[in-house]
């Protein structure tokens, strides 16, 4: 009974394994697609141009944040969502993950500053007939600020970047969405099973360890009789 | 010309992050004191710096899982596999110019450690 559990585990540990390493090789896959294809993109820059930190905006802020999930068992679930969409979409795990509250607020403190300095240029230049309508309109301009996508990291290397860096980009966001949360999600899985063969085996150590005394027991009990 | 490799090893280590951080998943928080929640390592960069940086990233609250390329985490091997809690979780990933070595890879090690290996 005890040894067919330990088969159980042992079989869906062999089957994580094998997931394990296909995933491994996926990951493997997509980021020489990412390193290459910066390569050609430094290859092909302009003026010697490379695409490095030296060009990271220091303002930058997450567009995709990780979710936990605790499944049943205590296993830990991981997955990668994306801020890019609906922003209204997002607010419910914005609870859940610090960073993304770190990332509404300065975006609420970035729109606040934006109204600001909008008013007081509006103060400042405008006659009193067309003030009302142009500060409309830069309502409406930061309204379409805020529903855009915000800080696409393409952006930090010029407004064109070439199209080996974009294809680095898809290649390497399908990496950070897909291959790394699924790793982690399996890695965490294999630790749980790992615990519950370890565990299966002591207890069948022990009921072998008390079938043996008990034998042990009897056969001592015959000789005495004898 | 050894400034020139210098800058090529700089670059391959570079890369890693750029990579990473065209997904989207690079943050720098506001305030006085902006955390970055990356750090480019090249060769210069000292082991216990790679160290302080791992402590720091496994210690933050908003980091669920800390990725480092696997020949960066050999340098702080003691740090990496002693390191046990479940949040956040440590990934090794491979790098430009050092694939991915599975007889290096913790989790693999742990399976043979299971079977007995």
């Amino acid at each position: 009974m005890e040894q067919q559990h330990i088969d159980s585990l042992l079989e869906r540990y062999l089957s994580l394994i094998d997931e394990y390493s296909r995933l491994r090789e996926e990951l493997t896959k997509l980021q020489t697609g990412v390193y290459q294809n910066i390569a050609r993109a430094n290859f092909t820059g302009e003026r010697g141009m490379r695409y490095g930190q030296d060009h990271y905006d220091e303002r930058m802020r997450a567009l995709r944040v990780l979710d936990i999930e605790l499944a049943e068992d205590n296993v830990p679930n991981f997955t990668i969502k994306n801020l890019n969409h609906p922003v209204d979409g997002a607010t419910g795990d914005d609870k859940k993950q610090e960073e993304a509250e770190k990332r509404n607020d300065s975006l609420k403190e970035e729109e606040t500053e934006k109204e600001e300095t909008a008013d007081i240029t509006n103060a400042q230049e405008k006659p009193a007939d067309s003030a009302e309508e142009q500060q409309t309109d830069q309502e409406k301009k930061d309204e379409e600020k805020a529903k855009k996508p915000i800080h696409n990291p393409l952006h930090w290397f010029g407004l064109l970047a070439p199209q080996p860096l974009r294809t680095a980009q898809t290649l390497s966001i399908q990496a950070v969405q897909e291959a790394i949360p699924r790793l982690v999600s399996v890695n965490a899985e294999m630790e749980h099973v790992e615990i519950e063969i370890r565990r299966a085996k002591k207890k069948r150590a022990k009921a072998m360890a008390a079938m043996a005394a008990e034998r042990e027991v009897v056969r001592q009990g015959a000789v005495e009789a004898r | 010309m050894s400034s020139h490799a210098d800058f090529k090893d700089r670059q391959f280590l570079a890369d890693s992050v750029t990579g990473l951080l065209l997904a989207g998943i690079g943050h720098i928080t506001t305030g006085a004191e902006a955390q970055k929640n990356f750090l480019v390592v090249d060769n210069k960069t000292e082991t216990a710096a790679i160290e302080s940086a791992f402590e720091s990233f496994t210690s933050r609250k908003d980091i669920g899982i800390v990725l480092i390329n696997q020949h960066i985490a050999d340098r702080i091997r003691h740090r990496v596999d002693t390191y046990t809690a479940a949040f956040p979780t440590v990934l090794e990933i491979p790098s430009k110019d050092h694939p991915y070595d599975p007889e290096k890879d913790s989790v693999l090690r742990r399976v043979r450690r299971l079977f007995g290996e």
